[in-house]
């Protein structure tokens, strides 16, 4: 019984509401016909005449939420979805300025990105979605936006504050991000935003999907999908239908819990146990092999989960310090290296390593990927080049002397530490 | 340059070990490897020393590529602290583990084992298959 109470409260109120709406919306028709464009009477007719609501207001790492809603009947719907989490986005400009030809060499950086962003188009346009995808990588946002007639739902990351650096060859040879140039203006930052929002999703399908069903009379319905691995936090919803009318945005919490967690500057969210093991597993199987497990680990992380491959760049690199550290102590203790020579090659080294991670931010996934590819040839070549008859001779011989030596090191250490 | 090794004398390249060891760092502190497996190729083949000079000042020259590179990563943002907290104890753990192994398995094998998974991996990162 109580259940019917309920249910009939709340079809009164859906009922009472939407006469509410529509009777709003026949008001505020009567100036748009009259051919009065005035901000005033179109702004509030726009928050008031499209609604929505969602049939859950938390999920469990991720999960689908059904959205419905109303809108002014005979327009496309699109439904505009972004985490409030944020996250970097960056993307280095070096294409050839189509009408000067010269190159740019300007890196674009915003901590703003929302960390999931997606707008949800009319189910219609799903043809022309898959023209978008068919593409491939040179597939740009703001064109797909264009066609698929979305710019007007496109809200969320064009407020994303974007930083300019002009990166010149001196300032990279230095290793600094170069200098900051002026803030740019609202529509150059929306412009800059949308190759963002590639930067940071990559793919469209990441970005867009095409299931809203628009019913003539303007009541419309869309599947969300949060994929598991995304941000926790709130998630905001809001339906457009054109320029001037869209919803107030309504708010969806993603929850996640052990063994989940949320890597806050990748902007992803993993099983504990994944990068776990498969860290544990791939450093033995280096320690095995006689080389750093990075050179399996980093392209092994950028291809399983969705993590920037700056992070995992600049996270990997400190596992080993200590490990290194505890090697060069144990070899110090028996007076094993010669510091005149690994100080020498060291100080070019750091020198290296002071550019490195400033080109790390400069290139994309995909050249991350590529030049990653060519490494691990090398690197397969310098492995069956160490299995070669020729090399093992000499280096039986080499770790005969090698132990040779170190047992006498060991011995001189152990006589001064007794003395 | 002359070092001395434990009472032997070596004539060392300097330039060629400076150039290929500055190399190797901005490489591997691109992409976030250590440069050992480089390095040593660098410093046997390269500038002809033997390998019980090479495992200890190998080790101490890319310490220094380490800690700068950590050091950059941290400056540019690109350091997690949660997933370094994931991925370090597995590291460590890994240390202790592979040695108990090692005893077991001939080198040979696994450095053959490795060089076939790298070149697989390698063809998918460059997008073969």
């Amino acid at each position: 019984m109580r259940r019917f109470w309920y249910s009939l409260v709340v079809a009164l109120s859906a009922t009472a509401f939407m006469m509410i709406q529509s009777g709003i919306f026949a008001q505020h028709q009567l100036p748009g016909v009259q051919g009065s464009p005035g901000l005033e009477a179109q702004k509030p007719e726009g928050s008031a005449s499209v609604t929505l609501t969602l049939d859950k207001t938390s999920l469990n790492n991720g999960g689908t939420v059904a959205i419905t809603g109303t809108a002014p009947p005979g327009r496309p719907v699109y439904v505009e979805v972004w985490a409030e989490d944020q996250v970097r986005a960056s993307r280095f400009d070096s294409e050839p300025d189509k009408e000067t030809g010269k190159r740019p060499y300007v890196l674009y950086m915003t901590h703003q990105m929302p960390a999931m962003y997606r707008i949800l188009v009319p189910k219609e346009l799903q043809g022309k979605l898959d023209e978008v995808k068919k593409q491939g990588k040179g597939w740009s946002y703001s064109q797909a936006l264009k066609d698929l007639d979305a710019e007007a739902a496109y809200s969320a990351p064009a407020k994303a504050k974007i930083e300019r650096y002009q990166a010149t060859l001196m300032g990279s040879v230095v290793g600094s991000r170069g200098e900051l140039l002026p803030a740019m203006d609202e529509k150059e930052n929306r412009k800059r935003s949308m190759q963002l929002v590639k930067a940071r999703f990559r793919t469209p399908g990441k970005v867009f999907a095409a299931n809203v069903e628009v019913k003539p009379d303007g009541a419309f319905a869309a599947k969300l999908n949060i994929d598991s691995g995304s941000a926790p936090g709130n998630y905001r919803v809001r339906a457009v239908a054109g320029k001037d009318a869209s919803s107030e945005p309504v708010t969806i919490e993603n929850k996640i819990a052990f063994p989940y967690l949320y890597l806050s500057n990748a902007g992803t969210s993993l099983n504990f146990f994944g990068p776990f093991l498969l860290t544990l597993a791939i450093a033995i199987f280096g320690v095995l092999m006689g080389a750093g497990g990075g050179f399996i680990l980093n392209p092994l992380l950028v291809s399983i989960w969705p993590l920037p491959h700056t992070i995992v760049a600049g996270t990997v690199m400190p596992t080993v310090l200590f490990s290194q550290a505890s090697g060069i102590y144990n070899y110090s203790k028996i007076k094993f290296i010669s510091w005149k020579l690994g100080v020498t090659i060291g100080l070019a080294m750091v020198l290296g390593g002071f550019i490195g991670p400033k080109l790390t931010e400069l290139i994309t996934l995909d050249q991350f990927k590529f030049v990653f590819g060519w490494i691990l040839i090398i690197l397969a070549g310098l492995m069956f080049w160490q299995t070669t008859s020729g090399y093992l001779a000499r280096n039986k011989k080499e770790q005969a002397i090698l132990r040779e030596f170190k047992k006498k090191a060991e011995e001189s250490a152990r006589r001064k530490a007794s003395k | 340059m002359v070092i001395e090794f434990w009472g032997v004398q070596f004539k060392v390249n300097v330039l060629l070990g400076c150039i290929g060891g500055f190399l190797i760092a901005v490489v591997s502190s691109m992409f976030g490897f250590g440069g050992g497996p480089f390095m040593v190729p660098l410093m046997t083949v390269g500038l002809g020393l033997p390998m019980y000079v090479v495992v200890g000042s190998s080790l101490l020259a890319i310490f220094f590529n380490t800690l700068m590179g950590t050091a950059r990563h941290y400056q540019f943002g690109n350091f997690d602290l949660l997933f370094f907290l994931i991925m370090f104890p597995a590291a460590i753990l890994a240390g202790f583990i592979a040695p108990q192994i090692a005893k077991r398995v001939s080198p040979l094998v696994v450095k053959r084992i490795a060089a076939a998974g790298l070149l697989i991996l390698a063809g998918n990162l460059l997008g073969l298959y």
